[in-house]
């Protein structure tokens, strides 16, 4: 199994993306973007991990990742923004196991799915018996925007310590119609209307990305593929 | 005095509006001259909100009698993005956060869509901001303001001040303000009521939407209607605002 371990007292900072095929600039290619994540992660004492994942349209595939934490004091941050739409069939695995006291690890992600696409979300948080002082978050939030599309969400919490910090939540919906209205009412037409409930809805996820070339590759591509959602079928609008 | 007829801005004729099924407005009938600013007050659940989301345009209301005339255009045909570009502003009771979308972002997008809908190009970067900050000015709104999100953690007063904020950006002939009141203390109150009686020019035209006197001390209405179960009961000056402010609204 490859394993990836950030060791005591270090920084991991990794931003992944799926499905970007060859629109991706070099010096992003080069800063490892379409490197795959390693199938576990292990944090030692006092480490840190921040991993965004960032899954495109036109991605079908399994991406896994279990974290372990091994050390005390560590931090985990991980959380990923998808898009899937036609015949795209998406399975996210993450699993977090706390085995030690006193780690935090807070999760977010958030989906979009259309036309036919199918999304699966596993998300597995692990408390073991002696891991108090946990925190650890998670969130999955993900929009409809097809009749067609379809979404399964399992948050799992498994909690055998006392004394920890713990949450999950996860939700499917479709894009609001009182936003839509609001906007609307502001002269903003529908369709623009909805783009930009889509990248609000990922925000929290783009906002991990620093500023730079980097995250301006990630806004206008998920900023033109909604677009392209939104101009192939009626998914602004639900009736 | 020998004056220029005036422009009508509005007339509602017969309206009668439904939400799945239960009909809120039962046959309403209302005109409005350029200059004017019209009250609509009356109890909870009579129909207040209702008719100004249906002159927004708001898509859960069906419209099922009547009429509704904007500036000789059909009002009732138009999506609330081409009723905004007319002319049409609604003040929310309740505004919408948008999380992750800030307010230069927002309106932005609001001013150019609706240029891009009258055929002209969008607004240079340096006019916008320009016109960001002037307008900004109007509501007492700190230079922080632009990139905040829309609505995301704002204050009542705050999103009050954000609502007559974007009035002034997007410039309307026919302001619609849903219970702007609600929810906000005196200075406030003040500052969104200054900022609409600025906005106010002879050429445009006003409903104010509202349960209390209250805003009425400051913003004050040419006409006042009185809306009961759906139906303009009653239609006078101003002088009625203190008559139900002391009998209430069962004695009309």
């Amino acid at each position: 199994m490859e394993v990836l371990t950030v060791n005591r007292g270090c920084v991991l900072k990794r931003i992944l993306v799926y499905g970007a095929g060859n629109n991706i600039p070099d010096d992003l290619k080069n800063a490892g973007w379409l490197d795959v994540l390693p199938e576990k992660l292990v944090l030692e004492e006092d480490s840190h991990a921040e991993i965004s994942i960032f899954v495109l349209p036109g991605f079908s595939g399994n991406i896994r990742l279990t974290a372990e934490f091994a050390g005390e004091r560590a931090d985990l941050k991980l959380c990923g923004a998808y898009i899937c739409t036609g015949e795209d069939r998406l399975s996210l695995d993450m699993e977090v196991r706390h085995e030690v006291p006193g780690c935090h690890s807070d999760q977010i992600f958030k989906g979009l799915a259309a036309g036919h696409s199918r999304a699966d979300f596993f998300g597995r948080i692990i408390v073991a018996e002696n891991a108090f002082k946990t925190e650890a978050y998670q969130a999955n939030h993900n929009l409809l925007l097809s009749d067609t599309a379809k979404v399964d969400t399992k948050p799992q919490l498994e909690i055998y310590a006392d004394d920890v910090k713990c949450s999950h939540g996860a939700t499917i919906g479709r894009l609001d119609e009182e936003e839509q209205f609001y906007m609307r009412s502001r002269g903003i037409p529908l369709d623009e209307a909805a783009l930009l409930q889509i990248m609000s809805f990922v925000s929290p996820v783009i906002g991990t990305v620093p500023d730079g070339p980097g995250k301006d590759f990630l806004v206008s591509e998920i900023e033109q593929m909604s677009r392209n959602l939104l101009n192939a079928g009626k998914t602004g609008q639900v009736d | 005095m020998h004056d220029m007829e005036k422009r009508l801005i509005l007339k509602i004729e017969g309206l009668r509006a439904k939400a799945g099924d239960k009909e809120i407005l039962k046959g309403i009938d209302l005109s409005i001259n350029e200059g004017e600013i019209h009250a609509v007050m009356g109890p909870n659940g009579a129909g207040k909100s209702t008719l100004s989301a249906v002159l927004a345009g708001k898509p859960q209301f069906e419209v099922t009698e009547g009429s509704v005339t904007f500036l000789g255009r059909n009002l009732l045909e138009m999506s609330p993005e081409e009723r905004s570009w007319a002319g049409i502003f609604l003040s929310f009771q309740y505004p919408v956060e948008i999380p992750g979308v800030s307010i230069t972002n927002f309106m932005k997008t609001a001013v150019n869509s609706r240029r891009k809908g009258k055929g002209l190009e969008p607004l240079k970067a340096a006019e916008f901001l320009k016109l960001m900050k002037e307008k900004m000015s109007f509501v007492q709104m700190k230079p922080e303001f632009a990139k905040r999100e829309v609505n995301v953690g704002f204050s009542g007063g705050e999103k009050k001040r954000n609502e007559i904020f974007q009035m002034a950006m997007l410039d309307p002939v026919l302001s619609i303000l849903d219970e702007t009141d609600s929810g906000l203390d005196v200075d406030a109150l003040r500052i969104v009521a200054n900022g609409v009686n600025m906005l106010h020019t002879p050429e445009k035209a006003a409903i104010v939407i509202t349960h209390y006197q209250r805003l009425l001390d400051y913003i004050v209405p040419d006409v006042v209607h009185v809306l009961k179960d759906g139906r303009i009961v009653k239609t006078a000056g101003k002088e009625l605002v203190a008559r139900i402010e002391n009998e209430g609204y069962d004695s009309i």
